[in-house]
């Protein structure tokens, strides 16, 4: 009787294990390719537009995020202020398992003259896609490339 | 399994078999990995961890004490051992859940404490089991030997 119920208990163990870890590569794998069609350009679900006033630009991104894994999954992205004339606003979505959310980051440059002629104007920012709440992946990563120099979508 | 009748060429044996296969798996299969890396990308610093030797060290000790005292109860904390130190070594190997690398002015940290949880479980249910299944073996020991009380 012990000895079977034990047995029991390493059976369910190994069930929850093979299945949590089953479920979360499958999630993983499904919002890969999601986001992997999306920036192969297959649908105009990323839209993004810079305009210039005066000096300052302002940088609008909104981006579409499907989710088709069976986890909820959470999309951040937010940079640092390396100079006081970059503004950038922490955006976060939530979306929910077989559903979308819109990601709108808005980010101002106040003076844009700074980044012509340089490619090495360094704006550090940050993606953070989780899915939670088993694993999340943190990506750094230069949003200098976002500011158009020459104004402009 | 306890109570049954183990040989000592058996148990010598099975210490042996343990010795050779822990050996390779956890000093030689790391370390020639170690040597394919360094091979293979050779500008880069890619060796195998000191704490890798030192587990595989411990893991060889519990394992070849285990597989001696097969079927005794000293070979229970030597299995619990094992276990326990599965746990620990998976923590370590990946930093508490937490990987990063930074190439090219990128950098890339992916974070799966959670998920190493769900992962360690099995490890930490067999540190409980060993104990477990002795109790269980040794009560039904003690309940067939004591004469029965049932009605005259």
């Amino acid at each position: 009787m012990g000895i079977w119920a034990l047995r029991g208990v390493t059976v369910a163990v190994t069930l929850v294990v093979l299945l949590v870890a089953g479920t979360v590569a499958y999630s993983a794998y499904e919002d890969y390719s999601a986001v992997k069609a999306e920036l192969a350009g297959g649908s105009q679900q990323a839209v993004g537009a810079a305009v210039l006033r005066g000096s300052t630009e302002t940088v609008s991104i909104n981006i579409t995020v499907p989710n088709n894994g069976l986890y909820p999954l959470n999309v951040t992205l937010s940079c640092d202020y390396p100079t006081s004339n970059v503004v950038c606003q922490r955006t976060s979505v939530d979306v929910s398992p077989g559903g979308e959310g819109v990601l709108r980051f808005r980010m101002t440059v106040s003076d844009v003259t700074q980044f012509e002629g340089s490619d090495n104007q360094v704006i550090n920012g940050t993606v953070a896609i989780s899915m939670m709440p088993f694993v999340s992946l943190t990506v750094g990563t230069n949003f200098g490339g976002f500011v158009k120099t020459g104004g402009g979508q | 399994m306890y109570g049954q009748t183990v040989t000592m060429r058996k148990r010598i044996t099975s210490a042996v078999w343990a010795l050779v296969v822990n050996t390779i798996f956890w000093i030689v299969i790391p370390y020639y990995l170690g040597v394919f890396l360094t091979g293979r990308v050779p500008e880069s610093a890619l060796t195998v961890p000191t704490f890798v030797y030192e587990f595989g060290i411990l893991f060889i000790i519990l394992e070849v004490g285990a597989a001696f005292f097969q079927g005794r109860g000293v070979a229970v904390p030597m299995i619990s051992g094992v276990a326990l130190l599965t746990v620990v070594y998976i923590w370590y190997a990946t930093n508490g859940g937490n990987l990063g690398v930074e190439t090219s002015g990128i950098s890339l940290v992916l974070g799966f404490r959670t998920m190493l949880y769900v992962l360690v479980l099995p490890s930490i249910w067999a540190a409980i089991r060993a104990p477990l299944t002795y109790v269980v073996w040794r009560r039904a020991l003690r309940s067939e030997a004591m004469p029965s009380r049932a009605a005259p």
